[in-house]
């Protein structure tokens, strides 16, 4: 059971997550977030994720943070996932598969060359 | 594989790729660039994602989490300011400061009738009696709206924090959550949320050790789209029937068992804390004169860009559906725009410009409704999605009111006659009347939106009911009994793909030659026309 | 409450008022040509509300016309019309003198609540607990409850699931639902008895709601997605294909028991319309083509354990 927060608790909390997502405290190198909501995963997402979990135990990698999220909102493309780089703007990918999950986890999540053949852009959406 | 002489490479290709391929590159000598491996080395830089028009228009405050966080993790909800509203409204506001904060705003109801969110709070509060409750309505019952669905699933946290902030400027103690039985993740992801925010004091007893406390209860539907009613929603919880009552009482006077009761929608619900954190000003700057904010429409339909988008009031259709959808896909031309689900209506190409707000959508005889945005070409009949909808209605209506069991079933039988060509000019008058005495008479809303579809269609495309009535013709190709299918032998190549999956084996033809269907044979399903790679199956 | 009638004779001996028992659409009718004739008329019902049998009736014999579209206008008229008083909740308790010269005694009884100010909105008569309680020897006579010892085990352990809510019938429903695929009756009976309401009651939950059946499910359910979305991009045609394919129309259930296909009003997948749903799994973008390939995937069982993930077809 973890303690009743007060109010003052709710920063410190934001402050520690926010270091770990943003990649500062070197909790990692690289995150690959799958978006995951009721579409994707009807797109495949599951399959996705199910390879990039293959991979990561396969290769051994320890530095990348593999995680999930809920819809990016362009359900014709789905199944997509966003790669974030340490220091780069985020990359969104689409229209996945198994074999793309494949380029793209060794060519930029491990080589850091962003797979312009299946990227959708770069950066984040704007948020008011 | 590589086409020689030219030695251009393909990737990545699949059966259905090939008759494509042959017909474009090998009979048209055209090389299909889509199909082409392009080499990595000078390869042009990846757009931003601020220069595509699909994420550039948008405005993201209820979604503003999406994508970014996941779900099932309070921590990642509250590093993006999560929970920060409810820490400012129960330390530093009372809970009149948070209900004028909401009425400030502008901030009105997301379900789709647009009642002032505040001023519904208000109302809540003033009513005299103990044990308040609050509602979250998550019964998205409109067909081709899941925006609620996807908040949840994606940042279920905003939805129960703006519950608690609602919670404590009205003086609640318990809330719940209705959500239909067909969104089995979202509602796992609501459980999660519940108990994360539990675990954390966010919920309970004595939240953020403030003294307050509330909690909150999951019920999930069974499948019954009157349930989005408030009235019919509250007798569902209560274990009836779930028919709408008449109003007055209101639910903010007596509402589920009895108590004074507050419902808002999914979306009205996450729009609390970013007010709450931003402040009225800055909610009430976006939008128009009327109409405050952003609204999240699901884009769906016969648009290239489907998906979930988020834009300020007042946007055009123009811009939602060419520059956020990005257009009609195989360059066919745009028809209409259907909004508002069953109560709504269709909005013709003539008003595509019309910014979009309430009162604006009200004005063409349609409704703002939970957001469904469904895009509709040439190839849509009208007359048919008239029909679609009172058959939607005609097995939803809960049957309590005649006018609407009766009239709507009436209403139907009539259009169905004219979609299979039996349909007299008088007809026209007669939908019209059953239209006026449905609207008139029925209790509930499902009743007196009910004619609304029929009476928009009517009013943008009677060209489409006349061609239906006195040509007998069905220009969208899509009415069964007016239409027949036939086969181009100019565009034919003779793949014979059509012949295999044809139910009835009604095409026949020699390999490579042109195909013909066999009218006799023919039950019209389309399934050539579906799986033909010339487009060579055409509908007369 | 007894209200005396009394009729006083003018010059001919006939004079203009009029008693009508019996408030049903033969009451009804004669009070209205008579008071449009000028008489004023009584219409006295024994029931608290006027209508008879007609007012429960869906259809008329012979011609099949809705019965209570004939008959509304009927009642309102009645109740609007100046020369027609109608009593109700009440009996004839004596009668005197001739057509056209009598006295009648009757007997009205309480409603308990102010007509004056009562908007028929219902709630009184959901929340009566007179109403509420239940009666089961309908039940005793219609045969008892027989459930396997296996079922008795489930129903307690769902019903203990639900102790602590004040309605728990729909989620008890629902959990039920979950289990059994359907609704078995001896199962229904036992939950009418256990949560104390009438089974009339959970019967009128069980039809009201689309994700309840009453008759068995195969052991694929096929939903197709019919939202405004899925029917613009071919969901009907899809619905149409599957019909031919598992020859049986939609809501039934083939004869090995494997499918059962069923309509779905909106599964909120809009963005890949057409969808279609086989059990848990999701199909985005169907194609009539496609359909026998999804199908193949749950016939063949061994097929079936490595594919439970739905994937776009």
């Amino acid at each position: 059971m973890m303690a009743k927060l007060k109010p003052e608790d709710l920063s410190r909390i934001a402050e520690k997550m926010r270091r770990q997502t943003l990649l500062r405290e070197g909790a990692g190198r690289a995150k690959v977030t799958v978006h995951m909501g009721t579409c994707g995963i009807s797109a495949g997402a599951r399959k996705i994720m199910t390879t990039l979990l293959g991979l990561i135990d396969q290769q051994q990698v320890q530095d990348v943070i593999l995680t999930t999220s809920g819809c990016a909102g362009l359900c014709s493309r789905e199944p997509m996932m966003t790669v974030e780089i340490k220091d780069k703007a985020p990359v969104k990918y689409v229209d996945l598969d198994e074999k793309k999950t494949l380029t793209i986890f060794t060519d930029h999540v491990l080589g850091g060359e962003i797979v312009t053949d299946f990227a959708l852009g770069m950066g984040s959406e704007r948020v008011s | 594989m590589i086409v020689q002489p030219e030695g251009i490479f393909y990737q990545m290709l699949t059966v259905e790729n090939i008759p494509n391929l042959v017909e474009e590159h090998l009979v048209k000598g055209r090389p299909v660039d889509k199909l082409m491996y392009v080499p990595s080395k000078g390869k042009p830089p990846i757009p931003k994602l601020s220069d595509i028009a699909f994420f550039s228009k948008q405005r993201l405050v209820v979604l503003k989490n999406r994508g970014l966080i996941d779900p099932e993790k309070i921590d990642e909800y509250i590093a993006r300011d999560g929970y920060q509203a409810l820490a400012k409204a129960l330390t530093s506001m009372d809970s009149e400061q948070v209900i004028e904060q909401v009425k400030g705003s502008g901030l009105r109801g997301r379900g789709g009738a647009g009642f002032s969110t505040g001023l519904k709070w208000e109302l809540t509060r003033k009513s005299s009696g103990n044990g308040k409750y609050i509602i979250c309505n998550a019964d998205e019952g409109d067909p081709g709206a899941f925006m609620d669905r996807s908040i949840i699933e994606s940042d279920p946290h905003s939805v129960l924090e703006g519950m608690v902030i609602g919670a404590y400027a009205i003086g609640a103690a318990e809330g719940c959550i209705y959500i239909r039985e067909e969104y089995p993740l979202a509602t796992k992801r609501l459980h999660i949320a519940i108990d994360q925010a539990r675990e954390y004091g966010l919920l309970g007893e004595d939240i953020l050790g403030s003294g307050f406390s509330f909690d909150i209860t999951v019920h999930r539907g069974a499948g019954a789209f009157v349930c989005g009613e408030e009235t019919s929603l509250i007798g569902s919880l209560q274990g009836q029937t779930p028919e709408p009552r008449i109003r007055p009482p209101f639910p903010a006077q007596s509402g589920l068992w009895g108590k004074p009761t507050n419902i808002n929608n999914v979306e009205t619900w996450a729009n609390i804390p970013t007010i709450i954190n931003r402040g009225a000003e800055w909610f009430a700057s976006i939008g128009t004169e009327s109409s405050k904010g952003t609204k999240v429409f699901s884009v769906v339909g016969k648009v290239n860009n489907t998906g979930l988008v988020e834009v300020p009031m007042g946007m055009t259709m123009r811009e939602i559906v060419f520059d956020i959808g990005g257009g009609i896909p195989g360059g066919k031309k745009f028809k209409a725009v259907q909004t508002g689900g069953p109560s709504g209506g269709c909005i013709p190409e003539s008003l595509v410009d019309l910014p979009i707000d309430y009162e604006r959508l009200m004005e063409v005889g349609s409704i703002m409704g939970s957001g469904g945005l469904i895009v509709m070409d040439e190839e849509t009949c009208m007359v048919d999605v008239a029909r679609y909808f009172l058959d939607f209605l005609r097995s939803e209506s809960c049957g309590k009111c005649t006018t609407c069991r009766e009239g709507i079933a009436a209403m139907h039988d009539i259009v169905a006659d004219i979609c299979n060509g039996k349909g007299e000019p008088e007809n026209i008058g007669l939908l019209e009347e059953l239209a006026e005495a449905i609207k008139d008479a029925s209790l509930c809303a499902l009743g007196g939106t009910a004619p609304n579809p029929v009476l928009s269609t009517l009013r943008y495309f009677r060209d489409e009911y006349d061609a239906h009535i006195k040509d007998k013709k069905c220009p969208a190709g899509v009415c069964r009994a007016l239409i027949s299918y036939r086969i181009d032998p100019e565009k034919c190549k003779g793949c014979m793909l059509c012949g295999k999956h044809c139910p009835e084996k009604a095409i026949g033809g020699e390999p490579k030659g042109p195909q013909t269907i066999d009218l006799e044979k023919c039950i019209k399903c389309g399934v050539c026309r579906e799986s033909c790679k010339f487009e060579a199956v055409l509908i007369e | 409450m007894t209200q005396e009638i009394s009729i006083k004779k003018n010059s001919n001996g006939k004079i203009g008022a009029v008693m009508v028992l019996g408030a049903g659409v033969a009451g009804i009718q004669a009070s209205l040509d008579l008071a449009d004739m000028g008489y004023k008329v009584y219409l006295v019902e024994n029931k608290p509300s006027i209508g008879g049998a007609m007012a429960q009736l869906d259809k008329t014999f012979p011609t099949n016309d809705c019965a209570m579209c004939l008959l509304s206008p009927k009642l309102v008229d009645t109740a609007r019309h100046p020369n027609i008083e109608i009593i109700t909740n009440a009996d004839l308790h004596k009668l005197d003198g001739e057509a056209g010269n009598f006295t009648a005694i009757i007997d009205k009884r309480p409603r308990y609540i102010d007509e004056e100010k009562c908007t028929g909105c219902g709630t009184c008569t959901n929340n009566c607990p007179v109403r509420n309680i239940a009666h089961f020897e309908d039940v005793d006579e219609l045969g008892k409850v027989h459930l396997s010892q296996e079922d008795q085990q489930v129903i307690e352990q769902i019903l203990a699931g639900h102790e602590s809510e004040r309605a728990a019938v729909i989620s008890v429903l629902q959990d039920i639902n979950a289990r059994y695929r359907y609704l078995p009756e001896d199962i229904l009976r036992h939950t009418a008895k256990a949560l104390d309401i009438p089974l009339s009651r959970v019967y009128s939950i069980a039809t009201f709601y689309n994700s309840f059946s009453l008759v068995p499910r195969g052991k694929y359910v096929v939903r197709v997605c019919m939202g405004t979305a899925c029917h613009v991009k071919g969901g009907y045609q899809i619905l149409q294909a599957l019909e031919r394919m598992l020859k049986i129309a939609s809501g039934g259930t083939t004869e090995d028991n494997l499918f059962s296909l069923e309509e779905v009003r909106c599964l909120g997948c809009c963005g890949l319309a057409p969808v279609i749903t086989v059990n848990e799994d999701l199909y985005g973008s169907v194609k009539q083509a496609k359909l026998p390939k999804i199908l193949e995937r749950y016939q063949d069982e061994s097929v079936v354990a490595e594919s439970t993930v739905g994937g776009t077809e």
